[in-house]
């Protein structure tokens, strides 16, 4: 593992692989805070992601960068999607501020404090040379890191347990409903349900395929020619269709 | 590569072990006991884990130890800061277990049914209480002992996190009132994890400062243990500008959890809406914990820039008095007033840890344990006072409360009275403590501010008083319901302890002045 770049100075391909990830991660931060859809968000959050784990890379950390890219993009980062997928997709947000002139503020006072924090970064390290890559990664990076969080930080790594039980216990308390038994319905009760009045027994029809329209919003025919909303799926906002949508398209001859 | 297992002084993190087993003992009660049975379980078992943990703790009163791999010291504020939590945990879990106020208890039954829907008033009448708030809680108790006993900032941050989350849940879990509770807990959460952030942040900053410096020869260079970063701070050649940047967001994560001002905002909010019995744990406890880890924060690592941070701090103080006395006079909700009340003394605390003498560590110690069982007594007091609805917390509905049960009336003067620091109570001696401290230090600005807030604090605290002897009761004025025997051995210790420690306190800070010396 010595292959990994030891010096401390900035070589070429780092450099360049800087000034082009850098805007790209800045953007997907920006992005991100400015997207009004929660899954547009999210993956934007994803590209700043990946850019910061090619930095952990370019800069001889390549467990961490790999972790960042396995773990919290691929795994954390798919299940939020996820999570907003099945949440529904008009969970976008409202833009009604509740305190006035927050949002401007907030804007101001964010940016005050990126200039405070990154000027004060800049004037410390600017002219500093790193130490300690070297030694850091002299038996390896990952090894390294073995040995850091076996010695210096078993406690804090076992105290991790703690953490781990706590959002598992969290997640059943908020999450998990129990029902009784007695509560349960049966096959029989099942059935029943299915089959009294009023009730449509079948699987639902598809969504209506017409030359005019394959929208899963069209409504479908059932055999006597009627239309049937039971085939558009609840969560579509019903939508009036324009008069342009609507008008004879040319293809009916 | 050979990695040597580091040397593990298991003796004198017993205590830590012990509360951890309990946790995860109860953990495993919640899958394994029958449901009828669990509430007393779980009781039985987190009361006796603290008790079993405070008497390993006294046996292990001399011990003064760097152990496991320099991560967490063991020496005499860590003990007596570890054994008040303990102290004080014990009694806000008789409150959490309380069951005869209230069908149930205090906690819902199932947070996730939806709030107002048939099966949620079914449950909020008959169902009992979650019994996942002890596991919770017991979890919360070794992430806070573990936080003031911590000797480096990643262990640090593990601690916080360890002893927040369990808050952030237990305070959705209220009874009555479910959206406000639920509201708190998803305040709490965001501002606690963007506190979490600022903290981390400035431990990165920190490590950067470190680099190439040896806290002693043949130690690894660099790292945020305390004594690496005590040493940079004297010797470190890279830019001072890294340190104050690094120690301004560590103190913004910790500050946030002891509720000074601007890092309060969550406060009134999460102190309303939170189950009363978390909300007396989280005054006390919490505080004892965020006030320990300061104190090893400044006192250890960065007590080279001792010259540095006070002033900045120093105001932060004074701003933290100032709106906790000046927004406390105009709060019309008794939580609210008292959370404003333990904001403003989060101020005066924070005059005792910039004494930056040997008193500062002592009468800040002395101040919390003293802050600590007067505020789980108030919040008892306030379990006690219902209507149908529960608690009945608007002041209003105090008013009166002298002619129809003076004794609870008295006791709940009298805790006042003591917030307000008049003499032969705690808060007297502990904020002549502290101030004492400061003018030794020769922090006077500091003192000067602390008494003027302290006459203004006295005029929300007196008008309760004068609410509640001196007006007719109404047709709304409530009950005071009779105490169930858990929340009355809870509302004794923290009287009598009050009045104990305001006539007799040389025990108590003999003992925090032999145990106010930090090791490195």
């Amino acid at each position: 593992m010595t292959n990994i770049a030891l010096a401390a100075t900035v070589t070429t391909g780092e450099a360049v692989t800087f000034w082009i990830l850098a805007p790209l991660a800045l953007l997907g931060a920006i992005g991100m805070v400015v997207a009004r859809n929660a899954v547009h968000s999210a993956l934007w959050l994803v590209l700043t992601m990946l850019c910061l784990g090619v930095f952990y890379v370019v800069q001889a950390g390549p467990f961490i960068g790999m972790v960042q890219i396995i773990v919290y993009t691929g795994a954390i980062m798919m299940l939020f999607l996820f999570v907003l997928m099945l949440v529904g997709r008009d969970a976008s947000d409202s833009l009604i501020e509740t305190l006035r002139g927050q949002r401007v503020a907030a804007v101001l006072v964010g940016l005050g404090f990126a200039g405070l924090v990154g000027t004060l970064v800049a004037r410390a390290v600017g002219d500093t040379t790193a130490v300690g890559l070297e030694a850091a990664n002299q038996n390896g990076n990952v090894q390294g890191i073995a040995a850091l969080l076996f010695t210096n930080y078993v406690f804090a790594f076992e105290a991790t347990s703690a953490l781990l039980i706590t959002a598992a216990v969290g997640a059943m308390v908020l999450a998990h409903i129990h029902k009784p038994k007695s509560e349960r319905l049966g096959q029989p009760e099942t059935m029943r349900l299915r089959f009294r009045p009023g009730n449509y027994p079948a699987p639902k029809p598809g969504p209506g395929v017409y030359a005019t329209s394959d929208s899963v919003a069209t409504p479908g025919r059932l055999p006597d020619g009627t239309l049937t909303q039971r085939s558009v799926p609840e969560i579509l906002p019903t939508r009036e269709l324009s008069p342009r949508e609507t008008a004879p398209k040319g293809t009916e001859k | 590569m050979t990695i040597k297992f580091p040397d593990i002084d298991y003796a004198a993190i017993a205590p830590l072990l012990i509360m951890f087993g309990v946790a995860a003992l109860g953990v495993l009660v919640e899958a394994f006991v029958p449901k009828r049975a669990r509430h007393l379980t779980q009781l039985v078992l987190a009361l006796a884990g603290l008790v079993a943990a405070l008497v390993v703790l006294v046996t292990q009163a001399e011990t003064r130890v760097v152990t496991a791999g320099g991560a967490i010291a063991v020496d005499g504020p860590a003990l007596f800061l570890q054994g008040s939590i303990i102290v004080l945990a014990i009694m806000a879990v008789l409150l959490i277990g309380e069951r005869s106020l209230e069908k149930g208890g205090p906690f819902v039954a199932q947070a996730a049914i939806t709030v107002g829907s048939e099966d949620d008033r079914r449950q909020a009448a008959r169902a009992d209480g979650a019994t996942e708030v002890y596991p919770l809680a017991t979890f919360a108790i070794f992430g806070m002992m573990l936080f003031v006993s911590a000797n480096d900032l990643l262990t640090m941050f593990i601690a916080l996190e360890v002893l927040s989350l369990p808050l952030y849940l237990m305070c959705a879990l209220a009874r009555r009132r479910r959206l406000v509770s639920q509201e708190a807990a998803l305040k709490y959460f965001m501002l606690g994890a963007y506190a979490s952030a600022f903290f981390l942040f400035g431990v990165a900053l920190v490590y950067g400062f470190t680099a190439s410096v040896q806290a002693a020869p043949g130690r690894m260079a660099g790292g945020v243990d305390f004594a690496t970063i005590h040493a940079a701070a004297t010797q470190s050649p890279a830019n001072r500008a890294l340190l104050f940047g690094g120690l301004a967001m560590i103190a913004i994560g910790l500050l946030f959890k002891a509720a000074a001002a601007p890092f309060h905002v969550w406060t009134p909010d999460v102190y309303q809406g939170a189950p009363t019995a978390v909300t007396g744990f989280m005054a006390a406890c919490t505080k004892v914990a965020a006030f320990g880890a300061l104190l090893r924060v400044l006192y250890v690592a960065f007590d080279g820039a001792r010259w540095d941070f006070t002033p900045v701090l120093g105001a932060i103080a004074i701003l933290t008095m100032l709106v906790g006395a000046v927004l406390s006079v105009t709060q019309t909700d008794l939580k609210r007033l008292l959370a404003y009340s333990s904001i403003a003394n989060a101020g005066y605390l924070l005059v005792g840890v910039l004494a930056g003498v040997r008193e500062g560590i002592s009468s800040t110690m002395f101040y919390l344990v003293a802050y600590g069982f007067t505020v789980i007594a108030a919040f008892a007091v306030v379990t006690l006072v219902r209507d149908a609805d529960g608690e009945a917390t608007h002041l209003s509905r105090w008013a009166g409360l002298g002619r129809r049960s003076p004794v609870f009336a008295g006791v709940f003067t009298f805790i006042l009275l003591a917030f307000a620091g008049i003499p032969l109570t705690s808060g007297f001696i502990s904020k002549f403590a502290v101030f004492g401290a400061a003018l030794d230090g020769g922090q006077t600005w500091l003192v000067i501010a602390g008494v003027i807030t302290s006459m203004v604090l006295a005029f929300p605290y007196l008008r309760v008083v004068v609410m509640m002897w001196l007006s007719e009761p109404g047709e709304s004025t409530p009950t005071i319901a009779v105490p169930g025997a858990l929340t009355a051995a809870a509302l004794v210790i923290g009287v009598a302890a009050t009045l104990v420690l305001g006539v007799a306190p040389a025990p108590l800070l003999n003992l925090s002045d032999t145990a106010g010396q930090f090791i490195r």
